[in-house]
């Protein structure tokens, strides 16, 4: 390869790499409105594992853990049926997510959402601004897993 | 002269662009969960909403909120999930002592979802950025006491939460209501 040439393959290279690290540096966080639906899901246990795998971390099987999670301040997530989670900022005229009541009567609901998505750095984040439907809970993973975690499972009244 | 300054411009500009090595020297315990990946990195702990949708409020929302942390390496927006604790407590608390501020945290990168091309954050340390001690974060339970003088009492805080139980008075384990719950364990005993 000649000097020049050289020289055209360095020129390049810098301006690609300094694309790349000028378009990571810039946050995008322009909002789309977008109606989805999915279900209500504890965050933490669905993508740490450490409840069980992403089956058993939703639905009936988990849903005592989602209200324990819920309450901790875990954000909480809509999963569409997809596999796409989206992260709920804030819902339908809420302002305090950790506080509210609604939050915890929705857990492991199937919900049809419109509100504002943004997405950064690969994560979905959702302005939930109305709840259009609301299917209730309907994914019957006791069937498979029972209690998830196991000691969800409410002792037995002496 | 030109060729030079070149050559070591496109190595800087390429090495910042590379994803760093955030494992370096992290003193983070592992969980043993999907895709964990030990992470000590520094930057400015952030509402989200308020990140990105530009709905600030005062003191970060004051536990109301979700908070996550801005990486000063790449200015990745990294959304915390979780403490250091193990009942179920997640990390609002503990970054909100930092609201805006610029820390150093150390824990765990989580997640390998085959849809979900993105990790999330444990955060188990924190400190501010130029202090020597770092802090556990352990904050949460301490909080939910003061919160919840009512529900003292022995067990774990999530059997005694008001706003659990209510929950459960309500709709049941299941979330089906009492009579389904009765069946299944009549059914499964």
């Amino acid at each position: 390869m000649s000097a020049p040439s050289i020289l055209r393959s360095l020129f390049a290279a810098t301006f690609v790499a300094a694309t790349t690290l000028s378009s990571t540096a810039i946050a995008v966080t322009e909002a789309k409105v977008v109606e989805v639906k999915g279900e209500m899901i504890d965050t933490w246990c669905y993508f740490s594992g450490v409840m069980g795998d992403t089956d058993a971390t939703r639905g009936t099987s988990h849903h005592t853990c989602a209200l324990w999670c819920a309450a901790g301040g875990i954000p909480v997530g809509l999963r569409t049926d997809d596999g796409e989670v989206y992260m709920v900022l804030k819902f339908e005229g809420e302002d305090a997510l950790e506080e509210t009541d609604t939050m915890m009567e929705i857990q492991s609901d199937i919900i049809t959402a419109r509100g504002k998505h943004y997405l950064r750095d690969g994560v979905n984040y959702i302005v939930v601004e109305k709840v259009v439907a609301n299917d209730g809970i309907t994914y019957m993973s006791h069937e498979d897993y029972d209690f998830v975690p196991p000691f969800a499972k409410p002792k037995k009244k002496k | 002269m030109l060729f030079r300054t070149l050559i070591a411009s496109t190595f800087l500009i390429t090495a910042s662009a590379t994803a760093a090595d955030f494992s370096k020297d992290s003193k983070a315990k592992s969980w043993r969960l999907y895709g964990e990946e030990k992470a000590k990195f520094s930057g400015k702990v952030v509402d989200l909403l308020c990140e990105l949708a530009g709905d600030c409020a005062d003191n970060c929302g004051n536990g109301h909120r979700n908070l996550g942390i801005v990486r000063a390496a790449d200015n990745k927006l990294i959304t915390v999930l979780k403490n250091r604790q193990s009942s179920f407590n997640g990390g609002t608390e503990d970054l909100l002592p930092y609201c805006n501020k610029n820390v150093d945290v150390d824990g765990l990168m989580i997640g390998d979802d085959d849809v979900v091309k993105a990790k999330f954050y444990q955060v188990q340390l924190i400190r501010v950025t130029g202090e020597e001690k770092w802090n556990k974060t352990t904050r949460w339970t301490k909080r939910w006491k003061a919160k919840n003088p009512e529900a003292k009492g022995k067990g774990a805080w999530f059997r005694r939460d008001p706003r659990v139980k209510k929950q459960i008075a309500a709709t049941g384990y299941f979330g089906l209501g009492h009579d389904f719950d009765k069946k299944y364990a009549a059914e499964n005993e």
